[in-house]
Formats: structure tokens, sequence, C-alpha cells
């Protein structure tokens, strides 16, 4: 799929066709780029229609209270106070917010009941933020504190349950069990067990969620301008809310979005209030930009938070004989569509390893805290630490070098694609391979005289109290979701067994195009982007399918109520569903536009090629360039034709057409048909006196399959092996005893920055999909999915003879080194002296 | 904030300002209160200025005030009286792109672009004061920037593309803008205008014009990656 060479004949034959460079696999850089540099984009926060009113939100201080009153007295007399929406006003004329889960009644604008600090529950509008926010200061409610709930495993307990209509804090739960776990365990020489926890974080992305409302009384209907992310997927949570059918509830996305990484799917709430001010005022524009503390606090926007029990049986040869995993998920106060964010890791089971015997058991909690969302590796990365992590303490236990015990374990090369105990599969790998090379090349360029893991050099850093080390491991990021498993907890799971493929209802990708006056190509995506470059992808992409150059291909974005509902820029899809879409629309459009020379010319279809931008007569040798196809074709459509130089195309999801996947498909399991690997050593150093650690170096060697924008693929990686740097050291959402946010600043949560973004090594090799039309999989949470787990193992590798595991996520300086000196303090009692001797190695290698 | 859209409420003060802005002089009556950022935005219309913290620790909303990086979220705008400010809309010259905003789109050091305006005017400054920063000293000026796309090294070889542009001597004579088509440069057709440069890919359909910005057929330097570190065999299909 990479380029070739242009071979052009001097002495062109007309029946000769020179090979035409390829704009796939070329590292084209971007078209969005001009106007970002120079300021112009457009992003929402951006957008302010003459007399548009702001938004400010009064949010409840206490993370559970009864909110006894709520006074705007004072707020509505405030000169600067254009209007007041209050919880009765919603209650009176709109609906409850969809919830991920049945049973659930979550309104805009809390009423009775404040179930986590930052929930809303008055809106204010003014002329300017400033006043504003003068005004939401003078809003007064009276709340009678509750007891909060801040711990998913105390909320297990249900003593005080937070949704009493509900009647559980644990609203949902399964357990799966695949093949024979309870065998397998009792049969295995020995069981390893584990508890880890996974701290709160999320996206963070630099631009909060913002939105811009327009209620039309002629028309009874909305526009609204937001930065929602899958707004052709999601918009029912706008259009339910305000009680309106899909065709009535306009919601554009600009075509740039300051970062989403799955956060801004849930920012509806602030889509709905807006627009339900905007009615109110008989159609005034409304304006809301969450600011960055809002965001942080109570922005709807938290993520995968987790305490596992995971157990490991393993026989003393190092075969992993079964695992079982369990664990409890923080959701906050309220689910939301991303509940599936629990199932994910089905899909990525068993990671590399072939374990055929496994219990996979998940809780969702309910807790005052702020809601769950989306975030990059949708649970993965979790899911994929906590594996790694009981396969460290195991080689420790079994006296086995843990890279050893990893690879003892790989799914074999011969066995792709693989089918997992869950039923999904993987496409292609070689993992035993890859593992070899990231150690091959860390040995080459780092275990050598002056390297990073020169042995003197370990020695010596030893010594002197900080502890190097590097851990090599291999993870799979599962790509290209499909769509009909996601509801999988609102779908009676009872009835799943006798489901038949038939219904399986995928959502397909939608493109559409046309050919300008000009000659130029215009392309629609039915998604939303934020920084992934689709724009330029699909230039690329079309480019090569018509035969035009990529400036020639102009890429626009269609609002939720052009566009058919579809899944759209998520769960790693846009570069397999894009290139699909792609090729189908252009050879949609190629067709029609042979259809149309051969009417012009009076010929036959098969009489007329398309070429590079035009369609040739073979017979006589007549052209016409795709400018003069569209002047033909205006003059049919305005003798009331139907348009060939437009087309759109529906790509079927790749699963859809291979017969293994049926089976997860039938039963809502998570589907990802193509498995990208990375395989990474990251080589960390810990200061043994302050806890901190440091990564020296992160060698990364990365395949998801073709690459069809290398330059961008690349920055994707890079991208989402910073947000792992940030989850594995230091990020958090913590919270206090009284549920009080403890991160409500950006000096609190501590996203990676020049200071603390460690040198990376990015090797990378392609291993193209079979079940892709271009080979390429999907990549856009790979980084975040393999960061965190790797980063952990490194460090487990460096307190190794300690015997300290990275039990939690963030691994903080405070909390590194009071594990260091528990383990310490532990050793001299048990020895009467000091932690033993040390011979200064790091452990693992080859 | 605007000005006569707020309503006679008697409490709301202003103060008059004036300052050089990009060049060109502007006054305007101010809350005392008013941000520089949110009156760069709303006021100037610079919405190149972006704003994603209020609290100074991002800089997104990064300017040069007196030829200084700033955070604007931290200044007010009567501090910016009699002053000089400069922002990213200031930096192209007849549509060029500044080596540094060039340098930025060869390097894909840019992916939402929320960023970007306050990476480049950071990267601005440093180089006005150093034309040959070691990668040391890019990182030091660009440490109060977060990025949350890149996982920042792009931007820094972006930085240092720049900086070779700049020190090659093929700048105009006002110091300015490189010209495009000079290598290290940016990698469209040549000078333009109006707008964006002919062949510079913006996705609005311009004319072909047989350039190779988009196609970049020439500067496809392989491994974005570090080049030097892929061994043979990469790329290749398969393992």
């Amino acid at each position: 799929m990479s380029g070739t060479e242009a071979a052009s004949d001097a002495d062109a034959d007309a029946t000769v066709e020179p090979e035409r460079e390829s704009y796939v696999g070329r590292s084209v850089r971007r078209v969005e780029d001009y106007d970002i540099l120079t300021g112009r984009a457009e992003y929402v926060h951006d957008i302010t229609p003459p007399d548009c009113l702001h938004m400010a939100l009064v949010r409840s201080v206490h993370a559970h209270a009864r909110i006894e009153s709520v006074d705007t007295e004072r707020a509505e007399a405030h000169p600067d106070c254009a209007f007041v929406l209050t919880a009765e006003d919603v209650r009176a004329e709109y609906n409850p917010m969809p919830s991920g889960l049945v049973g659930f009644e979550e309104w805009s604008l809390a009423g009775d009941v404040a179930r986590f600090a930052g929930e809303p529950i008055a809106a204010v509008f003014a002329t300017d933020r400033y006043a504003a926010e003068d005004v939401a200061d003078l809003v007064a409610v009276d709340y009678e504190p509750l007891e909060p709930v801040v711990d998913a495993m105390d909320a297990r307990e249900d003593g005080t349950v937070i949704h009493p209509d509900v009647g559980t804090n644990v609203p949902d739960a399964e357990r799966f069990e695949f093949g024979d776990p309870d065998g397998a365990f009792a049969d295995a020489d020995r069981v390893v067990e584990g508890e880890y926890s996974w701290g709160r974080i999320s996206g963070v992305p630099l631009e909060t969620a913002g939105v811009v409302a327009e209620y039309d009384p002629d028309e009874d209907a909305f526009d609204i301008d937001c930065n929602i992310q899958l707004h052709t997927l999601v918009d029912d949570t706008v259009y339910e809310t305000l009680g309106y059918p899909p065709e009535k509830v306009r919601l554009n996305v600009p075509a740039d979005v300051g970062g989403s990484f799955g956060t801004k799917i849930a920012i509806h709430r602030y889509c709905c209030l807006a627009a339900m001010a905007s009615q109110q005022l008989g159609g005034r524009p409304v304006k809301f930009v969450e600011d960055r503390l809002e965001n942080l606090q109570g922005g709807d926007m938290h993520s995968t938070e987790r305490d596992y029990r995971v157990r490991l049986a393993v026989d003393d040869d190092g075969r992993f004989r079964g695992l079982d995993v369990w664990f409890v998920d923080d959701f906050g106060a309220y689910p939301r569509y991303p509940v599936n964010q629990v199932l994910k890791p089905l899909s990525v089971l068993t990671n590399a390893y072939a374990i055929d015997d496994v219990v996979y058991e998940y809780e969702l909690a309910i807790t005052n805290k702020t809601c769950q969302t989306a975030y990059r590796g949708f649970g993965v990365p979790a899911h994929l630490y906590a594996l790694e992590t009981i396969v460290d303490e195991a080689a420790r236990e079994l006296g086995i070098d843990p890279t050893e015990l990893r690879r003892r374990n790989l799914i074999p090369p011969d066995e792709l694609p693989y089918r997992l105990p869950s039923n999904n599969l993987y496409d292609s790998g070689d993992f035993p391979a890859a593992l070899d090379r990231i150690v091959e090349i860390v040995d080459r360029e780092e275990r050598v005289p002056g390297g990073l893991l020169d042995p003197e050099v370990v020695a010596r850093r030893r010594e002197e109290g900080y502890r190097r080390a590097v851990s090599p491991s291999i993870h799979i990021e599962p790509g290209v979701s499909g769509s009909d498993w996601t509801d999988r907890q609102r779908s009676d799971r009872d009835e799943l067994p006798d489901r038949s493929r038939d219904d399986v209802a995928e959502l397909p990708e939608h493109l559409r195009g046309r050919i300008r006056e000009d000659g130029s190509v215009e392309a629609f995506l039915a998604t939303d982007t934020s920084g992934q470059g689709h724009r330029t992808l699909v230039a690329q992409l079309l480019a090569d399918e018509l035969g035009v150059h990529p400036d020639d291909v102009s890429v626009s974005y269609l609002d939720s109520v052009e566009a058919p509902t579809e899944y759209g820029t998520a769960a790693s899809r846009m570069a397999v569903m894009l290139s699909g879409a792609a090729k189908g629309l252009g050879e949609q459009l190629t067709g029609n536009l042979r259809q149309l020379a051969a009417a012009a010319w009076d010929a036959d279809v098969d009489e007329v090629r398309y070429r590079d931008g035009a369609v040739v007569h073979d017979g006589t040798g007549d052209e016409l360039t795709l400018a003069e196809l569209a002047a033909e074709d205006a003059d049919r459509t305005a003798a009331g034709e139907e348009p060939l130089t437009a087309a759109s195309y529906d790509y079927q999801h790749p699963a859809t057409g291979i017969e293994a996947f049926d089976d997860a498909l039938r039963q809502k399991y998570p589907v990802y048909p193509t498995a990208a690997f990375a395989a990474n050593a990251p080589i960390v150093e810990v200061d043994e006196a302050t806890g901190e650690v440091e990564i020296l170096s992160l060698y990364t060697l990365r395949d998801c399959g073709t690459r069809l924008n290398p330059m961008i693929v690349d920055g994707q990686a890079m991208g989402g092996l910073a947000q792992g740097v940030g989850a594995a050291l230091y990020e958090e959402f913590g919270y206090a005893d009284d549920g009080q946010p403890q991160a409500v600043t950006l000096f609190d949560y501590l996203l990676p920055s020049v200071t603390n973004m460690p040198d990376v090594e990015l090797y990378h090799q392609e291993t193209p999909s079979p079940f892709t039309a271009t080979g390429a999989k999907g990549t856009g949470e790979g980084g975040m999915i393999d960061g965190p787990a790797s980063i952990a193992s490194s460090i487990n590798a460096a307190l190794a003879d300690l015997d300290v595991v990275t039990d939690t996520i963030p691994a903080t300086a405070h909390r590194v080194r009071r594990w260091i000196r528990e383990a310490e303090a532990g050793a001299a009692e048990v020895d009467g002296d000091g932690p033993g001797a040390t011979d200064g190695d790091e452990t693992t290698g080859d | 904030m605007r000005t006569g859209t707020t309503g006679p409420s008697g409490d709301r003060p202003t103060e008059s300002i004036a300052l050089a802005l990009n060049g060109e002089t502007v006054r305007a009556e101010v809350e005392p209160r008013l941000k520089l950022s949110d009156f760069l935005r709303e006021e100037c219309d610079l919405r190149g200025v972006r704003v994603g913290c209020e609290h100074g620790v991002c800089g997104a909303c990064t300017v040069l005030l007196d030829g200084r990086v700033v955070k604007s979220c931290l200044v007010y705008a009567v501090q910016a009286d009699g002053r000089e400010v400069e922002t990213v809309e200031g930096l192209a010259d007849d549509g060029h792109l500044h080596p540094v905003q060039a340098a930025f789109h060869e390097a894909h050091a840019l992916q939402c672009g929320f960023c970007t305006s306050g990476f480049v005017m950071s990267a601005v400054e440093l180089l006005r004061e150093n034309d040959d920063p070691s990668r040391e000293e890019v990182k030091t000026a660009l440490a109060d920037n977060i990025c949350r796309c890149t996982g920042y090294h792009n931007i820094y070889d972006a930085v240092e593309q720049a900086a070779d542009a700049l020190s090659t001597g093929e700048t105009r004579a006002d110091g300015g803008v490189l010209d495009c088509s000079a290598p290290g440069g940016c990698d469209c057709a040549g000078p333009a205008v109006d707008g964006p440069p002919a062949g510079y890919p913006t996705g609005a359909g311009s004319a072909s014009g047989g350039s190779t910005a988009g196609g970049d057929a020439a500067a496809d330097p392989g491994d974005p990656a570090r080049g030097d570190r892929s061994t043979p065999g990469d790329d290749a299909e398969g393992r």
C-alpha cells in the first residue's frame, strides 16, 4: 500500500497507463494546518452571534445534598441578568436526559438532590460571561448535606443508596465465564493473586466543551453549534431531552475541535440547557463555554476508576493456565452512554497471551462523584495494566525472568487470526517476534558502554540511590469497534444467546461526495474530528480513488440532520472505515461519471474509461474532464434529472462480512476486527529517596498494519504515549472523604508537559490486516492503551528486589516512596537489618 | 464586555486604553477586570488567541507583550495600555507563513491545534533572541506551554527547523518572512497575494496548479519518527 514511483513512459502509448503515484501511504501534510496556524480556524468558542447571551451555571458545592431551596431573586434583580433557568423550569417543559442504563432519571439541572460536587443546579444568562458569573454568584442555594459515598468499594455495601428509585449503588454487573476456569485453577500448580487500583483520570483536552444554541420560533427547530463528539450518534441525548424529533434539532460540529479523546461524547447537558434557554427567550442565541475549573471538577467528563482483584493460574514451568479478573468501576453519580467501557476489555481479554479459561466479572458502581465519560482506550488501559502486573507478580513467585515468562505464553504467529475466548478475533501479527525485536533493539542501543543500561552505569546509579530498569512487554490495541454490541447493558441479556445473526444491526460509515463546477471534489463526513486529520486522510484517499491531487479535494462535515445516524470517530475506527467508504464512494462516482460521459457521447458505457480525473472514450480518444462532466450534469439536473456527479456510499463494518465474527456479533460481545500492537520497553529510573520515576527513554515498536499517512499515525502514537505517561505517573482526580474534588486546576491535575515528557524511540513495522481493504488497522488509541501497563512493568522491574509491585496507578512519587519505605521497613523487621544487598542489575533483559 | 452592550448598571466602570496590536494602534474602553485574552478575542476579533484554562497553566493564550511572552489570561487589558502586543495573526505576511508557522506544518507539530498559537508565539520569542537554540534551550522556552495531542517531540523538531530556516539567512530584508520556495521553509509553490499561498492545501478546492504542497513528493521524510532509528526492513510489508 505504500506509494509507488510514477513510471511515465516517454513514448506515451494510449493503451499503456503510467502508474500513478499513490497518496495513501505517504506523509501528506495536513490541509487543516494553514487555518489553525494563522489563527483563522474557528472552534466553537469563537462563535458569538450578535445579540448572543452567555450562560453561567450554579453548581452544587456538596457531593451529596438535598436541595432545600434555590433563591434566584437577587440574581434576577441584577441589571445584567437576562434570564434564569431553574430545575423546575426544566422539569415543566422538557425531559430527563437519556441514560446509559435503564431506570435512571437525570435532569439537566438537579432538582431535589445534588449528587456530585459541581452538578449544575441553576443556569443564568447575561450579555457577557463576566456578568453572567456575577449573576450566578447571587443565586442562593440552601442545602441539607447528605452522607456522601466516595469510594466504589463502600458504594457496593449499599449503606447510603444514591438513587433510591434504582435501589442499589451497583445497577449493572455481569460475569463472563469462558472455557473451564474452575478446572484450570484447580489443576494449575499455583495461583497468584493481586489487588490493583487504577485511578480516576480523563482526557482533559485543551479546549473545553462549548455550545451556541439558537431556537427558531418560525420553524420550531433548534440550531446548535457545539463540539460534542459523535454528534450523529448521540444527538438523541439532545433531541430527546428537548422533546423534539431528530430532524428538528440540528447539531453542527465545527471542522476544528480542540481535542476530545472521547470526553466530549457526553457534553449534551450544556447543549440542552443552552437550547432550552434560547427557546424560552424566543430564539435569542445562547452561548456557553465551560471554563477549566468547571471542566475538571464537574464537567461530566471523568473516566475509568477501578479496583481490581486478579488471579492468574500458572504452572511452575511458567504456562498460564487460567485468568480471573474481577473489578468494580466507579462511574460517578449517573451512568452515561459510555457504560460499555467496562466491556471493551473483552476484545483483548488475554492481551497477547494464549489463555483459554477465563473469568471476567465487573460491577458498575454509583458514587457521589463526577459522571464517567469515555477516554481513549475505553477501559482497556486499566485492564492491560492489571493483567501485566499479575504477570510480573507471577514471574517473581516462579523465579522466572518476566520477559521470558511473557514470551512463553504469547500467542504463536501461526495461530493468527486468533479467536479469543470472548469471540473477538486478533487479525494478524507475530507477537513473539515483536517482543524479541524490542529486546534486541534495546540491547543494541542501550545495553552497551555508555548506554542507558550499561551495567557499570546502572550499578553506579544504584549506589547513588537510583534504580534503573526496563521491562519489555507487548500489548494489543483493538481497533474498529462495531456499533451493535455497544448497547449490551441496555438489552435483555438473557435473550442474547438466542439472537440470530440477522438481528445484528451494524451502522455503516457514510461518505458523500460531489464534483463541483470547477472540477474539484467536495466530500462530506458524517461524523466529527478533533485533531486526527480526517480531512487530510480523506483528501488522500479520494485523490487516489479519483486520480486527482489532494489539493483538489475539499472535505467538510454534515450536521446531525443531514447525516444518517452512524458510529463515527471513536474506538480507533476511522482509518479503516474512511478508507472503505472512500473506496466505495470512488467506485460509485467513477461509475456515474462513465455513465454521464457515455450518454454525452452517445456511446456505450463499456467504451469509456475513467482515468486520472477524466473520462476517456477508448474508441475516439475524446476526453471529458471533471469540470466538463460537471457542466454536462448541470444541464441534466436543470432538466430535472438526478445528478450523476454526486454520490454517497455506506461502507459496511468489516466484521459483518466475516463469518468468524458472527458469534461475537450475535451475542453482543465487543467486536474489534483489527489488532494493532506495540512492544514497549520504557527505561525507568526510580529515585529511592523521593519516589520519583523518570522515564529515561521509552522504546516502542508499533504495528498498526498499513499506515495510510505515516506522519499522522506516528503523531497519534506520540500523543497517545504522552497520555500514557501522564496516566502512569502524574494524572489523578482525587477526592476527599467528603466527596470534594481535589484536582480542580491544572496545578493539581498534572498534564504531561515538556518537563516530564520522555524521549521516545519510535520504531514501526507493518503487518497488514487481512480483514480490511487497505490492510490498515485502527490505531487512534495506541500509546494510551499500552503506555501505562508497560511503564508500570518497568517500575516493577526496578523495585523487584524489594518485592514491590505498582499496585496503584498513578505511581506518583509519594506512593512509590511509601512502597519503598514500607518494603525496606518490612525487610528490616524480617532480617534485622537493611534491605538485602543488590547486584545493581536491572533484572530484566533477554 | 462589549462597550455599549451591557446595560446601564452603573457599577461597571471602564478605562480607556490604547495599545499597538500587531503593528496597528487600537483604542478601547474596557472594564479593569477584563482579561487581555478576552479583550483580544472578543473586542479585537483575534480568535487565534485561545483560552484553555484561565489560570495561567496551559499557555494556549500566550502572546507577546513588548516582545516578551505572557499568558494573556493572567494579564488585564488595562495592563497593556501603552504597550505592544503581538499575536499569531500578526505573523504571516501576505499569505506567507512565518518560518515558525511553516515549520510547524512541515513537522506535523499540531493535531487539534488549540495549543498551537501559544507554542508559535513562545517559539517566536525564543528565535528572536537565540537563532541557534539547543534542544534543551528549545524545551526550556516551551516548558510553559501544554499540548495534549502531539507528545511534544514534533514541536521541538519544528522549532529547530524554523531556527535552521531563519539562520541560513534566507529571510527577506525586513527579517520577517522566508521565501516559501527556499529549502527548509514551507513546501508550497510560491508567493501568493491573498489568502493561503497557491498550492497550499487548504481543503478549499484551490486550483491544483501542479504544486507539490499536498503531495510532498520531494519532501517525504520517510520515517517521521527518529529517522536514524528505523532499521532496514522498517516500512516493509509484513515483518
